[in-house]
């Protein structure tokens, strides 16, 4: 009998310790819901590692790691490669092997259907990309081919690709490259020691004859776009616009829009083999 | 009057002698150990591919962005990862780690996960036979022909239920935070953590957000865990008074508990399922800005509707009690 009696105020103990516990708790969410406090609304920027090492020529051998990040749209992210690795994954790779050093893949924040505007506001308003951008030192990125694709698409519903208008495609590309200019911009500004790839656009649809011609147009806007990244020392664009021509079957995955994994594998390639 | 205490005494000891507590406490400890092995696995798997915190849920949000663009994925889904991006942006925007891995982390991660299923589970397990036992073993007969009101036999049996709704709990946290704290560290008691996410459709109102410490949030919901597991432990006695069998009572609630969390992922076609009190049982959800089961429900709308069924349980199982015939 006096050991039940112990248990009970054992039990009771803590029993009735533990429900005032519990309904202190309860009451903290009643307070809460009433209180409406003000948000302190800081914006501290992480400070990010970079290495300032803006003077000298920027190349991945005097990197102590390399660390990653890819930007852009679906080529980035390396939509229509079946083992999901895309180009990035396959450049990863490539440099783990070429290179005796820590080689990392922080972000691939690439999305699906991305186009130059969204990527400007994102670089310039987020700052989780901000923070992204400056921790990496070697940034591969892909952008455009949607606000071309769409424009060109726009102007289509209406007629021929023959019969357009030249002007009017031009007047889209000239928007556009005004936006790639800023993310350029904005891209060298956050980090201006990091090694920047951008990948040239190619024309999926080589192989329809009546979309042949607008290789012309990609081909200009690779003109252009070379010319915006010229005056930078560490960014450079890597031409794709070739591999795509005489192997649409073999590259191209069943989209008929994107690379598929050998696609891909051949643009790493040429990233792998410009990359110092 | 006098008498109460003694009554509950009694209660308490009984089912303290029924060992159903023993049982509770050996589930925990298998459990715990099992959750915290998985959750040191997606850890340290994070660790291995990212530098650190931010690059993760910078990835996060780049994944959920990219599966709202597929058109195969059902707009319900849409929404739910909308609000997850709006409150990763916004926990890094704030530069805040939404989870850093430590043992009061992890407690808190087990209640919320454990609050619709697992708690109600337990407490039922506990109480569900509290008054259909008695009937089944015929000790009903003893406690009713004893000189004292039938209320004061009910009161004090759900005064024992309650004592060990809320031991049950208090345990739950404390195994929860000394075994996962064995692996993650006992620290992040000061951690901040954000809450006050209000939703409104598919966008975050965050002119509420604030943040509470990580101690005081985990004790937030352990209070909300105590609130929904009493309206559980209150409606099982219901049944358990109204069914005989214990069996019966026992499946009969588990059904009701476990309708609700399917209709809570089936949602929106059917909204005033929002008033069935299992789809309400989730209250924590709330603290964290998890997207309630169906839209327009909020806090106090779950509290309100919980505290209703529970009223109209205790409402029927006293009445019934003190009113109906003791047959067999």
């Amino acid at each position: 009998m006096k050991t039940t009696r112990w248990l009970w105020y054992w039990l009771a103990a803590c029993s009735l310790l533990s429900t005032v516990v519990l309904l202190t708790g309860l009451g903290m969410v009643l307070n809460d819901l009433k209180a409406v406090p003000a948000v302190s609304e800081t914006k501290p920027s992480p400070s990010a590692p970079s290495e300032t090492t803006s003077e000298e020529r920027v190349s991945l051998g005097n990197f102590k790691e390399i660390r990653i990040v890819a930007l852009g749209d679906s080529l980035t992210k390396g939509t229509g490669d079946a083992t999901g690795k895309g180009y990035v994954r396959q450049v990863v790779d490539g440099l783990k092997k070429e290179f005796d050093k820590p080689v990392q893949l922080l972000n691939n924040l690439a999305l699906n259907g991305m186009q130059t505007s969204q990527l400007g506001e994102r670089l310039s308003n987020d700052s989780g990309y901000q923070y992204a951008v400056k921790s990496a030192n070697l940034i591969l990125f892909s952008i455009g081919g949607n606000d071309l694709f769409l424009s060109a698409r726009a102007r289509m519903e209406k007629k021929e690709w023959a019969m357009l208008g030249m002007d009017e495609l031009e007047q889209d590309m000239e928007e556009t490259l005004g936006r790639f200019r800023s993310i350029i911009d904005q891209l060298y500004e956050l980090n201006p020691s990091a090694k920047i790839v951008y990948m040239g656009l190619y024309n999926p649809f080589y192989d329809l004859d009546n979309l042949r011609i607008a290789s012309l147009n990609m081909q200009q806007w690779n003109k252009e776009a070379y010319a915006v990244i010229h005056p930078y020392p560490n960014m450079m664009m890597v031409p794709t616009f070739d591999l795509f021509e005489g192997r649409i079957g073999e590259y191209l995955s069943s989209d008929h829009f994107h690379p598929n994994h050998e696609g891909y594998k051949r643009i790493a390639g040429r990233m792998l083999e410009a990359l110092d | 009057m006098r008498k109460l205490p003694a009554l509950v005494q009694n209660e308490v000891l009984k089912l303290w002698l029924k060992k159903r507590f023993v049982v509770i406490v050996l589930i925990l400890f298998i459990l715990i150990p099992i959750f915290t092995y998985a959750e040191h696995k997606v850890v340290s798997n994070h660790r291995e591919h990212f530098a650190d915190w931010r690059n993760q849920i910078l990835q996060q949000i780049a994944d959920l962005e990219n599966t709202l663009s597929s058109d195969r994925i059902p707009e319900e889904w849409k929404r739910s990862r909308r609000v997850a991006v709006q409150q990763l942006q916004y926990y890094l925007n704030h530069d805040i780690n939404p989870s850093e891995p430590s043992g009061v982390q992890f407690s808190r991660e087990f209640l919320s996960n454990s609050i619709t299923l697992f708690i109600p589970m337990l407490v039922l397990a506990m109480g569900s036979d509290i008054v259909s036992g008695e009937r089944t073993t015929g000790t009903i007969k003893m406690l009713l022909t004893r000189p004292v009101k039938r209320w004061k036999i009910l009161l004090s049996k759900l005064c024992a239920l309650t004592l060990y709704v809320s031991l049950t709990i208090a345990v739950t946290v404390i195994l929860c935070y000394l075994i996962s704290g064995f692996v993650f560290g006992y620290g992040g008691w000061i951690t901040p953590v954000l809450t006050g996410f209000r939703m409104e459709g598919a966008v975050i109102d965050s002119s509420s957000v604030h943040t509470v410490p990580q101690w005081r949030f985990l004790l937030m919901q352990a209070g909300l865990c105590w609130f929904s597991a009493m309206i559980v432990a209150v409606l099982g006695l219901m049944v358990s008074v109204l069914i005989r069998s214990t069996a019966a009572s026992l499946v009969t609630m588990m059904s009701a508990i476990i309708a609700g969390t399917i209709l809570s992922s089936m949602s929106s076609s059917w909204r005033s399922a929002k008033y069935l009190f299992s789809v309400n049982l989730g209250l924590t959800g709330y603290l964290e800005g998890t997207p309630p089961p169906i839209e327009g429900m909020t806090l106090p709308f779950s509290l309100i509707i919980l505290a209703m069924w529970g009223a109209a349980g205790l409402f029927v199982s006293f009445r019934v009690f003190t009113k109906g015939d003791i047959l067999n």
